[in-house]
């Protein structure tokens, strides 16, 4: 059975979609290098959605 | 469908990054040509953090400003405006500047509905301000900047709503 994915995006436009590790990171690592933002991987994960679509891939748009 | 990310918190920086297409100011950024929001801590100087995350994400500024302040978002908003070389765009989406009429206040209230364009079109002209009254401003800019920046009306740093 697959890991459960998720999508996390920003007001700016910039989304991931990936596993819980993969979009936590990539969020705390958007937050913290383009707006200056703090988060937790709670924080992450309160704010991203589920994906029922397995086939996009972990990434960045900013 | 949760919220998405979005900056908070009681101070943030708006920065409007510009650059000179050949005789056209342009408008760009990480997210486009829009305003890029950052956030600002207790404890950080607004400046400092508009420069580090510009050398950060978009690479050395050639000159980094405030502009203005208001009220929005439930937080007070630090315009700054940030100029960098054209060979720093690369695929960065830009547009040119829009020209527009400034958000005026009246006597004793603040004008009530700020757009992008005016707070950019007051950035450029408290920059034509500063390229004429601050020295390292002026040195910084270049000719062709002067130029663009001639049909600018000088403002001094204003609160704008």
């Amino acid at each position: 059975m697959s890991e459960q994915r998720l999508r996390s995006s920003c007001a700016c436009g910039w989304e991931v979609t990936g596993t819980a590790d993969e979009v936590v990171a990539a969020t705390i690592e958007h937050g913290g290098k383009v707006h200056n933002m703090e988060a937790t991987r709670d924080q992450v994960l309160a704010r991203a959605e589920v994906v029922d679509d397995g086939s996009s891939q972990a990434g960045s748009a900013a | 469908m949760p919220p998405a990310w979005d900056v908070e918190g009681p101070v943030q920086a708006e920065v409007f990054v510009v650059w000179l297409n050949d005789d056209v100011l342009e408008l760009t950024g990480p997210d486009g040509p829009v305003p890029w929001m950052l956030e600002l801590g207790a404890t950080e100087h607004p400046v400092e953090v508009v420069d580090r995350i510009v050398r950060d994400v978009v690479g050395d500024p050639l000159l980094v400003h405030s502009t203005s302040w208001r009220r929005e978002r439930d937080a007070v908003i630090l315009s700054f405006v940030v100029v960098i070389d054209e060979g720093l765009v690369a695929d960065m989406d830009s547009r040119p500047v829009a020209r527009t009429d400034l958000a005026r206040s009246e006597a004793t209230v603040a004008p009530r509905d700020i757009a992008t364009d005016q707070v950019v079109e007051h950035a450029l002209r408290h920059l034509a301000w500063l390229a004429e009254d601050d020295p390292v401003v002026r040195e910084e800019l270049s000719p062709a900047w002067h130029a663009a920046l001639a049909t600018y009306v000088p403002e001094p740093f204003r609160n704008l709503g």
